[in-house]
Formats: structure tokens, sequence, C-alpha cells
């Protein structure tokens, strides 16, 4: 499993590098040819049986922040890159820039705290980071503008079979393309490590440009909202509960054909699966799809409770299912009968 | 002559974005004979072919219609459901829906307080049962439903769901029919997912990589009480487009078009619309770019159970695009 | 020189979509110093400045403006019109314009007399449908003149403030524009190895459009991408960058970090004056489309510091647009004598 050192990496979206130098290591120390292209993706090729073009996608980016001021007493400001609940904010550890300086996000305390102001979500701009220093030019000597902060938070097993971890979305896709790369399977596909899927899937477009995929996988850690007073309904993926499968999105409606092929491999196999019921989100697939010609893409999705937080969890079950259906499914499409 | 026969068959065959399987067999059987080639892209576009030497035009008229998609079945046969192209709670409120397999439900809400507050999510559709059996059997999250209403006509006017933009492919068809004789390469598109992003329209410009294209697809109407500012009106003939949200037309474009209509007596107005896109979006930024422009039909009560337009203006449209397929 | 280009270009209209109408004036000024000239299909000009080598480097800075399209002929001469571009409604109050019809049309944005509006009224800001242009024609008369999809601009004369401070309209990106036309001034008194191409975008305002086409179009190695940025005004935090001290620098995941750092040092070591800015996701520009553009283009974002923007009297420091323009040229003929794979390489 690569997935412990690969959530304890920085790379917030745009500063990816920690988690590429990881990949890269790792698929050199594994004899899997790659090359890293024009925005900073990773396009791994393992070769094998081929039948049609395979692209399977994981984002290497996390959702985290980035300084945009630092202030006279040398407190630094700053704006979240991704979608962030600013409530998660409030009180966490963080790590600033390339020398991952330690830092906490502060704010004012409930004491001085108006009533006002704590009947409200505490907004952005009212929370800054502390790094312990004293004075702009202090601060200035460790942190520029432009530089990126990651949440500080090590990944720890608890309960049955569950991961506490941050940026598990998406590094569970990378671990999991990882890992298929390296059982060096005879079937053709290309394991794509993408740059800035949480600001707007922006390296996924440039990759499908250059691999022309027939089919796009997306591996995903995707919205799970099986929390105690949310209805049944409401629920988009359980935990637990296998492998999630996307069929509509804001970025993509699912070829059916292909969806419903991948659930009756799951069945066949005995795979768990669920299907994800929720119309919201987006991700790489959003771009694949509608490069160039087009191509057929699907979303098989880790359920993430917790998600852009410091503290996503998931389950190993669930990320087994995936990996075993992910495979499976590159073996049926290579095989040259018509499945998919 | 309008061809109600075929506009009813457009109209009512079954297919919202993602879902355009039936739709698509039954244009191409429409069209059988009529193209010089035919082909199916990637994400399901229908492209028809008229092969000539000279200028290669696009013409794009998208298959899909709005509708739902269930994203939970609960065994009591209450399916909750996301909206699949731009549809809002409220006008939503007690229509009947039908699957692709001809089963039925009625979409119908939880208790509220406050009606204002009426969202998608606090809506259900009910399938009409109680066996659980048959529920279990015969819905699934992402299975999809559309509108159910009759086709209606009156002398001048029809009114039916999904003439966005089934009122478009009739056009392109019609146009097919009497594809005039012309050097000009002609590429008649009948486009997927246009309702959730005109995607569709994307790859196939990408691939077709005309010199000029030119969407079909229906505008508001500025004609009903107290209805939107805008100038078009049902009856006013083909609506040439200036402007939407995803284009400005190519002035280029747009003189060759009213030249065209005002050569052939094709009766038009022009079109700003402040809202919306069409294909011409995507596929007008396409490659180096694309000279493109719209041909819009004027038509009332949008992205509603109950589309209205009127034959006349429909006419003017395929004169139009006639006459562009022409032109060298 | 790059104030006479730039007073009179403003003094024209480029509204997105319409960017082909007084396209003389820009070639009138690039060609001198450059070798070469053609169009992509949107209407966006590209210059090229030949180089020795393949390498090609596409500058970037949109030459469409913000305008108004006429909807509706009512009675009495007035006109109904929508925004092409994000419009402020309040800046086009007692506003004069231009309608170009079939002639050149004078008008006027009015607003009924306090006399007549409530307290409650005036508190309130107008939305679009509520302006109309005074023509002072009948409606018959103004239809033999005005058709509906024509466009209109606030008139605004360029005007020299204190020092090297200078307003107008359209400033936003024309002041990019002529960092671009100083580049090319510079680059045009050396021997360069790079295929510069200076790209005017097309409509840039009504959703990055002419930057997608012409890149494709170009297919450059690097971007370099130019717009306006928020120059500092007293309704701004105390730290913000401000007129007349050089060009902000974007950092954030849209610009190539190594490339960007590589133009900061440029800057340093020639000591040209810089300012700073994050940008998490979107920025807004041409890069939106640049980047992703074939199988991406690593860019780099410089914003000229603008006050009041999207109005007809958008402020910048001359001063600024200069030394971007130069510093540019500097940094391309650094960029020339190092190795670019080694500065692109993850």
């Amino acid at each position: 499993m690569f997935l412990k050192e690969l959530t304890e990496l920085s790379g917030v979206s745009g500063c990816e590098y920690e988690v590429r130098n990881y990949i890269k290591s790792k698929l050199t120390d594994m004899g899997c040819e790659f090359y890293v292209d024009k925005l900073g993706n990773i396009i791994a090729h393992n070769k094998g049986r081929k039948n049609k073009t395979i692209m399977l996608a994981a984002h290497m980016d996390e959702v985290g922040l980035i300084v945009t001021n630092i202030d006279s007493d040398g407190f630094i400001k700053f704006e979240a890159v991704g979608g962030i609940d600013q409530r998660v904010l409030n009180s966490k550890p963080v790590l600033v820039g390339e020398k991952k300086i330690p830092g906490v996000i502060g704010s004012k305390a409930i004491h001085l705290m108006s009533s006002d102001e704590k009947e409200k979500a505490l907004p952005i701009d009212k929370m800054y980071i502390d790094i312990g220093t004293s004075s702009k030019s202090e601060t200035e000597k460790l942190v520029n503008i432009g530089d990126y902060v990651s949440f500080k938070s090590s990944y720890a097993e608890f309960g049955d079979n569950l991961i506490k971890a941050k940026a598990l979305d998406d590094r569970t896709g990378c671990s999991i393309i990882l890992e298929l790369l390296s059982q060096k399977l005879d079937a053709d596909f290309y394991g794509v490590f993408t740059v800035m899927e949480e600001v707007g899937l922006r390296g996924a477009e440039t990759a499908a440009y250059q691999l022309e995929p027939d089919l796009g996988l997306v591996l995903e850690g995707t919205v799970c909202a099986d929390m105690p007073e949310v209805e049944e309904h409401d629920k988009s993926t359980l935990i637990g509960k296998g492998a999630a499968l996307s069929l509509m999105d804001n970025t993509t409606v699912y070829d059916i054909d292909l969806v419903r092929s991948i659930a009756k491999i799951a069945e066949d196999n005995n795979i768990m699966y669920q299907y994800r019921k929720s119309a919201a989100g987006g991700n790489d697939a959003g771009v694949i799809h509608k490069t160039k010609n087009g191509a057929k893409a699907a979303a098989i999705s880790v359920p993430c409770r917790y998600i852009h937080s410091p503290v996503s969890v998931a389950s190993k079950k669930d990320i087994e299912s995936v990996l075993l259906l992910t495979k499976l499914v590159i073996l049926e499409n290579q095989k040259g009968e018509k499945h998919v | 002559m309008f061809n109600s026969e075929l506009m009813k068959k457009l109209s009512d065959c079954f297919g919202p974005s993602g879902r355009e399987k039936l739709i698509r067999e039954m244009i191409m059987d429409e069209i059988k004979g009529l193209a010089d080639e035919i082909t199916i892209d990637p994400l399901g576009n229908l492209i028809a072919r008229k092969k000539g030497n000279g200028k290669k035009i696009l013409f794009s008229a998208h298959m899909d219609q709005i509708g739902l998609i269930v994203t939970h079945v609960d065994e009591k046969g209450f399916l909750r459901f996301a909206n699949v192209g731009g549809l809002n709670a409220k006008e939503l409120l007690g229509l009947r829906m039908v699957f692709d397999n001809g089963l039925e439900g009625v979409i119908c809400q939880e208790e509220l307080k406050d009606k204002e507050k009426l969202k998608i999510s606090k809506l259900f559709l009910d399938v009409a049962s109680t066996d659980k059996e048959f529920i279990k059997k015969n819905f699934r999250t992402g299975d999809m439903c559309v509108f159910k209403t009759e086709y209606y006509e009156t002398d001048d006017c029809v009114i039916c769901k999904a003439a966005d933009d089934r009122i478009g492919c009739y056009i392109l068809i019609e146009a097919l029919k009497k594809h005039p004789p012309t050097e000009n390469d002609v590429y008649y598109v009948f486009s997927v997912q246009e309702e959730v992003g005109c995607r569709g329209a994307k790859t196939a410009g990408y691939i077709i990589d005309p010199d000029l294209a030119i969407a079909i697809d229906v505008t508001a109407t500025g004609d009903t009480p107290d209805g939107i500012k805008m100038d078009v009106k049902l009856g006013g003939g083909a609506a040439i487009k200036l402007k939407d949200n995803s284009i400005i037309t190519h002035p280029v474009v747009k003189d060759l078009l009213t030249e065209l209509a005002e050569e052939n007596k094709i009766k038009y107005q022009y079109e700003i619309l402040e809202f919306g896109g069409t294909d011409a979006g995507p596929i007008h930024t396409s490659k180096e770019g694309v000279p493109s422009g719209v041909i819009s039909i004027p038509t009332r009560n949008l992205h509603t159970s109950g589309e209205i337009f009127n034959k006349f203006d429909v006419e003017e449209c395929i004169k139009l695009v006639i006459a562009t397929a022409e032109k060298e | 020189m790059l104030k006479e280009f730039l007073f009179e270009v403003c003094s024209n209209h480029f509204v997105s979509g319409f960017e082909h109408i007084n396209g003389d004036i820009i070639k009138r000024y690039f060609q001198p110093y450059t070798d070469s000239f053609e169009k992509d299909k949107l209407g966006s000009y590209i210059f090229k400045s030949s180089g020795s080598s393949d390498r090609k480097i596409m500058l970037a800075a949109h030459i469409d403006e913000i305008g108004l399209m006429i909807t509706k002929i009512l009675e009495g001469g007035f006109l109904s019109f929508i925004s092409v571009g994000g419009i402020n409604p309040a800046s086009l109050v007692a506003q004069e314009v231009t309608i170009y019809g079939k002639d050149t049309i004078f008008g006027v944005i009015g607003i009924k007399p306090p006399h007549i509006t409530s307290e409650e009224e005036r508190k309130k800001p107008h939305k679009m449908k509520e302006l109309f242009i005074d023509t002072g024609y009948s409606k018959e008369e103004l239809e033999k003149l005005v058709t509906i999809g024509d466009i209109a601009t606030v008139n605004r004369e360029p005007l020299s403030l204190q020092g090297s401070v200078i307003s107008a309209k359209a400033f936003d990106d024309r002041a990019c524009v002529t960092v671009m036309l100083e580049t090319a001034k510079e680059l045009k008194k050396i021997s360069h190895k790079s295929n510069v191409y200076f790209t005017a975008t097309a409509q840039e305002e009504t959703g990055i459009r002419g930057a997608k086409t012409s890149s494709y179009k170009i297919a450059p190695d690097i971007g370099i991408v130019l717009d306006v940025g928020f120059g500092k005004t007293p309704d701004m935090p105390s730290d913000s960058p401000e007129l007349g001290k050089g060009p902000i620098v974007a950092y954030g995941g849209r610009l190539n970090s190594k490339l960007t750092k590589k133009f900061v040092d440029v800057c340093k070591k020639y000591n040209y004056p810089l300012q700073y800015e994050a940008v998490p996701a979107i920025t807004g520009t041409d890069t939106e489309a640049l980047q992703i553009s074939r199988d991406g283009i690593p860019c780099i974002l410089l914003s000229i510091p603008l006050r009041y923007m999207h109005t007809s009297v958008e402020t910048i420091d001359l001063y600024d647009v200069e030394i971007t323009g130069k510093a540019i040229a500097r940094f391309i003929n650094e960029l020339d004598n190092s190795d670019l794979e080694e500065i692109l390489c993850f």
C-alpha cells in the first residue's frame, strides 16, 4: 500500500511536486515507462494486450490554502484552493510553503466575540496563520505570497478497517493506479496522475488531448454522507459498501451501457459496488469524455466521509473493491470481446 | 406543408441527455438513404453528410431533451431524482413522467411549511405501485424519465414537449430531404447532451472542423403577457441570433444569413437572448475558431412540458437552412 | 509613442465580437516592429516577430472591450440595450454614448429627475433594463439608422492626469496591448532566437474565446499573458498593489511556477520593480484558455495595476506599461540564452 505515504505528502492544486516526485520514484522502482507532460501530469504506460486505448486517471492534487498576504505583525492571510467549507479550518495545524513551516490557523477567541459573531460561521478573511513570528520581516524570511499551505494530518487506521487521513480525495485513486501498474497486467493501459483537478479539471484535459483514449476510467475519492440525521436518499454513498459508480454529475452524464457493464462485472465477481446517488460534484471524467473526438468515461470511486477536510475517512475494503473492479474492467476491455 | 406526423414522432420519442439511443435510431430511420455517409461519433452524435468538394458547412440540432435522473429508489415506490438540464422544482410539481420502458410516475412533494423553499430534493416520483417486487424489478438508480404530454396542434401552432430541440431536428431532416445540388460539403449533425452543457457539439465540431457552422435551436420570445423584454415573436419568421451567453454571431455569418433571407424572401427577425447558449458556443471556439451563427425557432414556454411554436416560422427556418447549404 | 498608441486605440472601439472594425490602427503601430501578420478565425490579431530558432513564445493581451448592444427601438427615439461583457449599470448613468449604426449616432443615457424620484428609489442602483439611450430622433427616423444588434460605447476622451498617470475607457486590456508594443519595439533592436507572437486577442470579456482559438493556432512553447489587475484605492486593503510600482506577478495553479520564478529573477537582476499576488484558481484572464490549449502551455501572468475597472475612467500609470514591456523583452532575451527544457521540466 502506497496510501499512507501518499496522504502524508503535500500537494495542494498547482503545487503537486512532492506527490509527483514520490510517484515518479515508485514508477522508476517498478520499471514502469512514464513521462511528465507540460502541465505536470505523470503519464505512465502499462504495455500489454490491447484493443483500445484506456486511460486511468487519478488526481495528485488536494484542496488546501494559498498565502495571499503577510500582515504588519507577521500573521499570514490566505485563501482556499479548491472547495473547502470554511468551518473545517478553525484551529487546525498546517504546513506552509516548500520548507513546510509549521503553523496554526488562529482566530478571535470566543470570549471576545459579539453574540452576532458567534451566530455566524467565521469567514476565511477573518482567519490567519500564525507561525510564531512577531513581525512582517520575520515572516517574510520564511514565507512568500503564493506559497501553498496544506493540512497537517497523519495517516491513522481505526474502527473496522477504516482510515483517517487528509487528501484521501484523491490519493486513494493514486495508490490504486500505482498498485495496478505494479501488477504488470497483460493488458494495455495508461495510468495518468493528473494535476489541478480541484481547481477546474485542468491536467486531465491536456492529458486526454495527448492520449486520445477510447475509454477513460476515473478513480476518485467521492462524497459520502452516511451520517446520523441524513435522510436515506441523501446519502450519496455509504462507507464500506463497495466501489461507487457514478451515473451523472455536474460535468458528465456517464455512458449508461458502460456503467451497467461495470456493475455486471462487479456482480459476476462478487465485488461490492454501489451507485453514487447524487448528481452534484464533478471529476476529471468531465473533460476526458469530451476532449477531441470524445471518449466513453466512467468513474469508480472510494466513498470518503468528511471529504476536503483534514480528517477524511475511507474504508480499506472499499479501496480493495475499487482496485479489483478496475483491474477486471481493464482486463475485460482488452480481451477483445465486446463487453463495454 | 407541415409534416405533423414527423414532428409528433420526434416529440414523443424518448431521449434525455445521455440517453439518446431511441431518438437517434428514430432519426436514422427517418433519414435512411438521404445522406452519402452516416456516422455516429464516440459520444453518440449522429452525423449525416452530403459530400462535396466545396465549403465545409456544419448544421447542428440537438436530439436530447430535458428530463430527470433517478438517484434513489426506495422499496415503497418513491423515487428521488435530480434534474437533467434546466428544470426547476416549482414547474415540476404534479407532472406525469414516463420512462423509456413506458412506465410512468407523478411528481409529488414532501409536506412543506414554506412552499417558496420548494427544491428538487424535496420532490419525489410516485410510481403508483405498492408491490415491492415490481419496484425492484423495474426501477434502478440511473434510470431517466421525461415529461408525458400529448402532442397537440392548431392550424398554425403546435404544443408539445421537447420542441427544444426536436423542432431543430425536424428542420434538419426536412432540409436534408430537400438538400440542394451544391459543391458544398454539408454535415447535418444531430447532437447529444446539449441540455447539460453542449457537450456533443464540442466533439462534433472538433471532428468535422467546418468552415461555417449553424446551430438550429429554439429561442425565447417576448410576445407573452408580462414576458421577457425581447423583440422575437411567434410568426415573425426565422430568428437570426445575434448574441447569447455562448456566442456573439460572427458579423460575416450575420450578414450571410440576412442576405440569404432577403434574396429568398424568407421572413426573418433578429434575436438577442440575454441568457442561454446553443451548440454554436463550443463549435465556434473549436480549434482555430469557426465562423458560426444560429437560426432560432421562436418558442414560448421553454423547458416546460408544453412548448409552443409556429409552423410558418419552422418553414422559414427550413428555407434558410437550405439556402445556407447551397450558398457557395 | 506608447501614449499616442494607447490614446488612439482607446478613442476607437473594439467591442467584443466587433474587433475587426478598427483593426487598421493596431496594424499601423505593430507592423513596423514585426515581420508578419495573421488573424485567427474569431478575429484575434497575431503579429509575429521572427527569430532564428523553432521556439515559439506567445504574448496575449485582449483587444476587446465591454460595450452595449441595442436590443429594441422604442417610441420617442429611445433605445434599449444589453451589455456585451460585464458592466456595472451604475457606471452608465448620465453618460454620453455613440451608437454605431448605419451612421455614428450620438446619444445620452439619462435618468428620471430627482424631483419625481422617491427617496427609496434613489437609494437603489439602476438595473440595465431600467436605462435607455436617448437619441433625440423620432422612432421612424431612428429605425432607418439603427438596427437591433448594433453596438454602442460610452464616449470618453483619454485624459492625462498628474505625472505619467492617465485615464480612459478600455485600458482593460489595451494597456497590455501597449505593453506588447513596447516589447516588440525593444525586441526589434536585438536579434532574438525565439519567434515571438504578439497576440491581441478577441472576445476575452465575453468568455475568453479569442485566446482559445489563437493559442490553438499558434501552438506556442510558452505563454505570457497580460491583463490588468486591481490597483489600490482607498476602499481596498492597505497592502494592495499600487500604480507606478511595476507589474503584478501572479502565483497559482494556472501559472507555471518555475517560469514565473525565472521572470522574477530576471526582473530582480535588472532592477525592474515587481508586485505580487496569489491566485488560487480561476484568474479570469486569457490564461484560462492558454494553459489547457492542446497538450498544455506553461504560462506566466502579469497584470498592470488599474483603478476603476470596467468603467469609462480606468486609470493606470504609463510607467508600469513601459517598464513591463521592457522587462518582458529582457525576459525573452534571457530565455533565449537558457535551457527552456530545463526550466519547464518537472
